[in-house]
């Protein structure tokens, strides 16, 4: 996927490396977000939620609903947030709930998901209808700092990003709730014994999940468009930056989302922009020769 | 009375492996359940905590029927069980594995001062606080599991085999970290394969046989008839 238009003539080397670098971090951050939710609810939960995309274009749609009324994107941010929480919330309500703990649970959960995912995506066209849409910028403009062009969305994506992955850090580091999530994520029965409610913890890392799949919904539809499957490709791209980091480790996926990032920004820059996704999935492959079970991933070990 | 038992039955499956077993723990009692392997005594202990569900008779705790209850409901009003195998948080550190033994609410605010209790009766861990439990050793991850159970707010303590797979001089070090906890007031339950270890803590003595109590008593009485114990536990 072109994310980011990035100019690759008449430039020297140097400029050359600083836009496959900030190119590589704002994509980075973007996918960051996107991955960390998937992460989450697979070392938590166990569960592969095929509905995250879904999730992050219903964030970005409640978003633009805000926006139209004519109220700033300040306000559709959180509009995106809240709204694709509230569905997160939902989704364990009356899918996940039920299921979990079943014969063949997890399989079923996966299907379940895609189910969730197709009927979002088809209540969004028949609400918004199949035109793309598209998000403003926080602020519009951009600055150029040694010959790279950098648009101040940009850089408002890469501050929120980083400030949010950070926040989500230190929450599962070291507050009550957060510990209880990795705590349930290592052992549950112990948990449990340790009076942690399970099923109020998946419910909680469920909305925060979907929460960030639709934070990177409103930001990234700011960069590119927004449609009813415009989810899709983003989803695609966590799916390798949480396999390439090790399933279910927070660590190895911020280190992957950026890395991932890096990479297919450099490819734009010096191969072009064609060669970036078929770059990327050759890249991930011969990884998964090398280490099947990622850069910080251990063999069918819970860790969060 | 903090822990009655009346009846009650469990198992897995299509198989029943308690035929309705009658127990109480009074408050700052040190009851222990006694038995050969598979006779039903884990069973006893996980029915209890709410991991099984009970398929008929009555649980109550401080007063309150809790056989319905989830396990980390029970787990808050202070019915605490630190299972086999200790149930560990494999890749958090020392710290954190007991701090999540103050996940409860009224226990997170006092957390920071019952860690430097636990860190003082148990120093073994104060050395090894930033180690990640999985490092730890088989001595050193029954001690957290302790020392995790004392963290919580228990107001009784189920401890299931405590010298399950450890060295003979760490079972003593285990066991007398046990009987000083309850030397301190908790009440305990602690389930058990022998009788060589328990008459430090042990007030009463159950026998259990197929997932049913054959003896009871003061446990200075039970645990002096080796002739009663050697029948049972071989």
């Amino acid at each position: 996927m072109r994310l980011f238009w990035l100019p690759t003539s008449d430039e020297t080397d140097m400029s050359q490396l600083l836009q496959a670098a900030w190119g590589g971090v704002l994509a980075g951050s973007v996918y960051g977000l996107m991955a960390i939710g998937l992460t989450l609810i697979w070392g938590a939960v166990r569960l592969l939620n095929l509905a995250h995309g879904a999730l992050y274009v219903a964030g970005a749609y409640a978003a633009w609903i805000v926006i139209d009324l004519g109220m700033p994107l300040a306000v559709g941010i959180p509009a995106a947030v809240i709204a694709a929480g509230a569905l997160g919330y939902g989704m364990h309500a009356t899918i996940i709930r039920p299921m979990l703990g079943r014969p063949g649970w997890d399989s079923a959960t996966i299907i379940a998901t895609v189910g969730v995912a197709i009927a979002l995506q088809a209540a969004i066209l028949l609400v918004f209808g199949p035109r793309v849409k598209q998000i403003p910028a926080v602020i519009p403009g951009s600055t150029v700092i040694s010959s790279v062009r950098i648009s101040y969305q940009g850089l408002v994506i890469v501050l929120v990003a980083v400030v949010s992955l950070a926040a989500l850090f230190f929450y599962l580091r070291s507050s009550r709730q957060g510990m209880a999530i990795r705590a349930i994520s290592q052992h549950m029965d112990a948990a449990a014994l340790m009076g942690v409610p399970v099923q109020r913890t998946y419910a909680l890392v469920m909305v925060i999940s979907a929460g960030l799949a639709g934070l990177a919904g409103v930001l990234l539809s700011s960069v590119l468009f927004l449609s009813p499957t415009s989810g899709f490709t983003p989803m695609i791209i966590a799916l390798l930056v949480t396999i390439f980091g090790g399933l279910g480790s927070v660590k190895g996926t911020i280190v992957a989302a950026y890395l991932i990032g890096i990479l297919e920004s450099s490819v734009q820059v010096y191969l072009g922009g064609a060669w970036a996704l078929p770059a990327l999935f050759i890249f991930i492959i011969f990884m998964l020769i090398v280490r099947p079970s990622g850069l910080f991933g251990v063999p069918e070990a819970r860790r969060l | 009375m903090i822990l009655e038992v009346v009846g009650l039955e469990a198992g897995y499956g299509p198989a029943t492996v308690l035929h309705g077993v009658d127990l109480s723990v009074s408050e700052g009692e040190g009851v222990v359940v006694l038995g050969p392997n598979g006779h039903g005594k884990s069973t006893l202990l996980r029915t209890i905590s709410g991991i099984l569900t009970p398929r008929a008779g009555s649980l109550q705790f401080a007063g309150e029927e809790i056989s319905a209850w989830r396990p980390d409901q029970i787990a808050s009003a202070g019915l605490v069980h630190i299972p086999q195998g200790d149930a560990l948080f494999g890749e958090m550190t020392v710290h954190d594995n007991l701090l999540m033994g103050s996940f409860v609410k009224a226990a997170w605010l006092e957390r920071h001062e019952r860690i430097e209790r636990v860190y003082e009766l148990l120093p073994q861990l104060k050395n090894r606080h930033n180690l990640v439990a999985s490092n730890l050793s088989g001595g050193e991850r029954r001690m957290l599991a302790i020392g995790r159970g004392l963290m919580t707010n228990a107001k009784l303590l189920m401890i299931d085999e405590p010298s399950l797979g450890l060295a003979p001089l760490l079972i003593e070090q285990v066991y007398e970290q046990i009987q000083s906890i309850k030397e301190s007031g908790m009440a305990i339950l602690l389930a058990d394969e022998n009788a060589d270890h328990i008459s430090g803590l042990a007030d009463r003595v159950l026998l259990l046989e197929s997932g049913l109590f054959v003896r009871e008593g003061p446990a200075d009485a039970l645990l002096a008839d080796e002739a009663l114990l050697a029948a049972y536990l071989g």
